[in-house]
């Protein structure tokens, strides 16, 4: 968190109203980095999914070792076909969520910022290192 | 600690207490009879024992957001099994292994192989696997802890770790709003002390002009 850094001698009124925008602002910033890493994660998900649907494809055994918990259970293939698929979706499902809760976060920031800069000018930074 | 907030926030959270937002520096400074130094001093220890505090609930955090995907996987396994119930038929019950961390089911050592029972790998020890015949089975034993487990219907199963789900997901949510307060109190006690420096540094020109000037005067 990096909103301290008020230089300039010159004393600064801080109300309680900035404040609780400085708290808003914190706040979406630490959701921010953690839909960062849920979207990294969900991607490579995707992805892997993706792939195993892809080699799926090209596999030519009709029982398919399929990770349930721990175990690897021999499934059909196109039990376990329909069962990525399903989990592929879902993913990308949330996937895209997450996507939307970014962006609506990061203009929200873009405007608290604004705010902020404003009224403290450079005695305020609010930039990630 | 004097001056207040004037919104009527509630003064501490499952024993976090508020910090306080600070009016006007210099009546706080006065009215609290502190100087800037014992009042930094205050404020940074109030900040360790936030960032302390925060520690512990980022630690319960991770521990119950990899709880719940733990449970998931316990319900997947249990409706796979039940959607796996059909015709075969199998005796002899000899060997139980865990199917999860958390779940075991009866499964026997597997030689007919060709039968509705579900044939899966799963493993004995660090990098070495077993094959099995999961036979066709009502129930599945859950692991409840405290070296205790208990054979249920997969019906009661599933509402179990269903329960289990909500339970989890309720308790990270309350959580997540403890910590979003925590990380407020931190936000306040921060640019609290950094406005109590700035005031500092403030006073310290002043005083050094005022008394350049006396000097000047003196000349």
């Amino acid at each position: 968190m990096q909103q301290q850094g008020k230089s300039s001698g010159s004393e600064m009124e801080v109300t309680w109203e900035d404040q609780q925008n400085i708290n808003t602002f914190s706040r979406f910033n630490n959701r921010l980095h953690e839909l960062e890493d849920e979207i990294k994660f969900s991607k490579e998900k995707c992805e892997n999914l993706e792939d195993a649907g892809n080699e799926l494809i090209l596999a030519d055994e009709e029982m398919v070792r399929f990770q349930i918990g721990e175990v690897f259970a021999h499934l059909p293939r196109d039990e376990v076909e329909t069962r990525i698929e399903e989990m592929k979706e879902a993913t990308c499902e949330g996937l895209a969520k997450l996507e939307q809760e970014k962006a609506s976060i990061v203009s929200q920031m873009a405007a608290l910022k604004k705010l902020l800069y404003a009224k403290f000018k450079d005695s305020i930074n609010l930039e990630e290192d | 600690m004097s001056s207040s907030s004037p919104s009527g926030d509630l003064t501490e959270r499952r024993g976090i207490p508020a910090a306080k937002f600070i009016q006007d520096v210099e009546t706080y400074l006065s009215q609290s009879n502190l100087d800037s130094n014992s009042a930094l001093a205050f404020h940074q220890e109030r900040l360790q024992q936030y960032k302390v505090v925060e520690m512990k609930l980022l630690a319960q955090q991770r521990d119950l957001q990899a709880k719940i995907p733990d449970i998931e996987k316990c319900l997947e396994v249990v409706a796979t099994l039940q959607a796996r119930k059909g015709t075969g038929e199998f005796h002899k019950v000899e060997l139980g292994y865990a199917l999860n961390s958390s779940m075991q089911t009866l499964l026997r050592p597997c030689e007919d192989s060709f039968s509705s029972a579900l044939l899966a790998d799963f493993e004995v020890s660090e990098g070495i696997y077993s094959r099995a015949c999961i036979e066709d089975s009502d129930s599945v034993c859950l692991w409840l802890g405290a070296n205790v487990m208990l054979e249920y219907s997969c019906e009661e199963a599933t509402a179990l770790l269903k329960n289990n789900l909500e339970n989890a997901k309720a308790s990270l949510e309350v959580l997540v709003a403890d910590l979003q307060f925590l990380r407020d109190q931190v936000t306040v006690t921060q640019v609290t002390i950094a406005r109590i420096y700035n005031y500092d540094v403030h006073q310290r020109r002043v005083k050094q002009v005022t008394s350049t000037a006396i000097a000047a005067a003196d000349a």
